[in-house]
């Protein structure tokens, strides 16, 4: 459904895509993770064809933005970071106002349905400055899907929100997936664990990992840092670690040692042998990323120290 | 062209529910009915020959000043709301974003201005029609010539204010910065006035010639359709909207 193929985009020296790549399937949540500024809305603003690429291919439903950006922009429903809403219409008229622009024949179903389907129906006669915070994320979102489109590009789409306002439209989002495409951007990662099939990592307009959070979290905690920690004194355990030729390097932390293993090689067979050998009593071994959390902060440090 | 109409449609709509754009409407008719007023009021005492197109001259004066009001929120709000990241974004071109707004101020404007038409109703009603408080008739080739003029005109006047509403997110910049240049325009009709010794003969003919007034005041106004008039003020339109339109191309390379 969407294929991107070393984008890159500059703005003037500054680079702020640098040759990303990645897929995303029908039916798929991919969920983009990065700090702000790391090329989030860039790439999204790409692909909806807002702003042309320096160099690079975006294809969305077989149509290339730079191209064909009429028809590619026909296969996307987008919500931007800002909620884009005229105060003086009223939330029908809205959405019916997008339908025609987007040429929908039988626009009065669509844009009942649209607004069914965002629980906004109810409102549907309201002038949207009359209407709340959560409700006019949902007006974005009735907006971008009206004329069913296969992809959905939401920017932040829980951005502001209070809590129940959030998982009303995170559930909104699950919903839509059914039947669409999702691109979502967010920083935060308990939602992009929750949401995605397929989740990128993007910092300094780089992509740092790509996976599903099962996969990143096992993929990560593999080439990760490891916490060990034994009953006794830390010399003791940093003089048996210090033997093993796998290690990179080890920091004393808290009651135990961080071990940083060399070339991402899975270590800890080697370090609980070792551990046993040396008649030391391993009360931990653990790694140290254990959440989407520390494996993002944990990425992000080595990508910006790079 | 699809676009274009739904756009045109929404603009046209929302200047019937903006106080500014009704603010403008009773405004204009306002001094235009003072000056109206006045003038009658002189030509009857006077004994003078009617003119029915004194509402005119007030009208394109004073587009100067309305015509900034009426099209500085046009796509300076939509930049700074974001609903322009939207519009870039649908299946639309930029031309035809450009066409529906210019469409929609035009004919609002066409609105205010099919108002007017009640004074030279009104002294066709004070001479043709009636046991003759005037001495002579209307001359009414000059209403109809002024009409289609003044129509142009203000045209032209609402195509500058849109460009300067593309240049920029601040309305009120852009409507100072469109006020400032028509008035410009305006007075270049006067830059033969000034001594040669601190403009050229050459500049002072230049300035006429791109000068709003002058392509109105001696021509439609006195009844005469002339061909270049009518591609000034053409040519006003479709270079304000052409920059316009490479204004807002330009905004997806920023």
């Amino acid at each position: 459904m969407i294929e991107v193929e070393d984008l890159t985009k500059r703005y003037g020296n500054f680079l702020a895509l640098d040759h990303i790549s990645f897929n995303a399937k029908e039916g798929q949540i991919v969920g983009f993770l990065g700090p702000n500024g790391a090329g989030k809305t860039t790439t999204m603003r790409i692909l909806t064809g807002y702003m042309p690429p320096t160099s690079g291919r975006a294809v969305i439903a077989g149509y290339d933005v730079t191209t064909d950006p009429i028809d590619a922009r026909q296969q996307i429903g987008y919500l931007p970071e800002t909620v884009p809403l005229y105060p003086d219409m009223t939330v029908s008229g809205y959405v019916k106002f997008m339908a025609e622009l987007r040429g929908l024949a039988d626009k009065k179903k669509a844009v009942m349905a649209a607004l069914e389907q965002v629980g906004l129906a109810h409102r549907a006669n309201s002038l949207v400055r009359n209407i709340s915070k959560g409700m006019r994320q949902r007006l974005g979102l009735a907006q971008a899907i009206v004329h069913n489109p296969p992809v959905l590009i939401l920017d932040e789409p829980t951005i502001g929100l209070d809590p129940q306002q959030v998982r009303e439209v995170r559930h909104l989002i699950r919903d839509l997936a059914k039947n669409h495409t999702v691109l979502f951007s967010t920083h935060i990662l308990s939602e992009a664990e929750q949401l995605c099939d397929d989740v990128i990592i993007i910092h300094q307009g780089k992509i740092l990992a790509q996976g599903s959070p099962v996969e990143l979290r096992e993929r990560l905690q593999l080439s990760g840092r490891i916490y060990v920690r034994t009953r006794g004194k830390i010399t003791a355990l940093q003089d048996t670690l210090k033997r093993l030729m796998e290690i990179n390097e080890i920091i004393p932390y808290q009651d135990g040692v961080i071990v940083t293993p060399k070339n991402n090689r899975e270590i800890r067979p080697a370090i609980a042998q070792a551990v046993a050998n040396a008649k030391l009593d391993l009360l931990e071994l653990r790694p140290l990323a254990t959440s989407l959390e520390d494996i993002f902060i944990e990425i992000t440090e080595v990508g910006g120290d790079a | 062209m699809r676009s274009v109409w739904v756009i045109f449609k929404r603009e046209l709509a929302q200047y019937f529910v903006s106080p500014i754009a009704y603010l403008v409407a009773f405004a204009i008719l306002l001094l235009i009915s003072l000056s109206f007023n006045s003038d009658l009021e002189q030509r009857v005492l006077n004994a003078q020959r009617p003119n029915g197109t004194i509402a005119l001259t007030a009208f394109a004066f004073f587009m100067i000043f309305f015509a900034p009001l009426l099209t500085m929120r046009l796509l300076a709000e939509e930049a700074r709301e974001g609903t322009l990241e939207l519009m870039f974004t649908l299946p639309v071109r930029d031309s035809e974003i450009v066409l529906g707004k210019f469409l929609g101020a035009w004919a609002y404007y066409t609105v205010i201005l099919a108002l007017t038409l009640v004074y030279p109703v009104i002294i066709m009603m004070l001479t043709t029609f009636s046991d003759a408080l005037l001495h002579s008739e209307m001359d009414i080739g000059p209403v109809i010539a002024g009409y289609l003029g003044i129509w142009l005109f203000g045209g032209a006047t609402l195509a500058v204010g849109l460009f300067f509403s593309a240049l920029t997110e601040n309305q009120i910049i852009a409507g100072f910065l469109s006020m400032a240049t028509l008035f410009i325009l305006w007075l270049g009709d006067l830059a033969g006035l000034l001594p040669s010794s601190i403009i050229s003969t050459e500049l002072a003919r230049a300035l006429r010639v791109i000068s709003l007034q002058a392509h109105y005041s001696t021509s439609f106004v006195i009844g005469v359709i002339r061909m270049e008039d009518v591609v000034f003020y053409m040519g006003i339109m479709a270079v304000m909207l052409y920059a316009t339109m490479l204004t807002l191309e330009s905004r997806r390379w920023r």
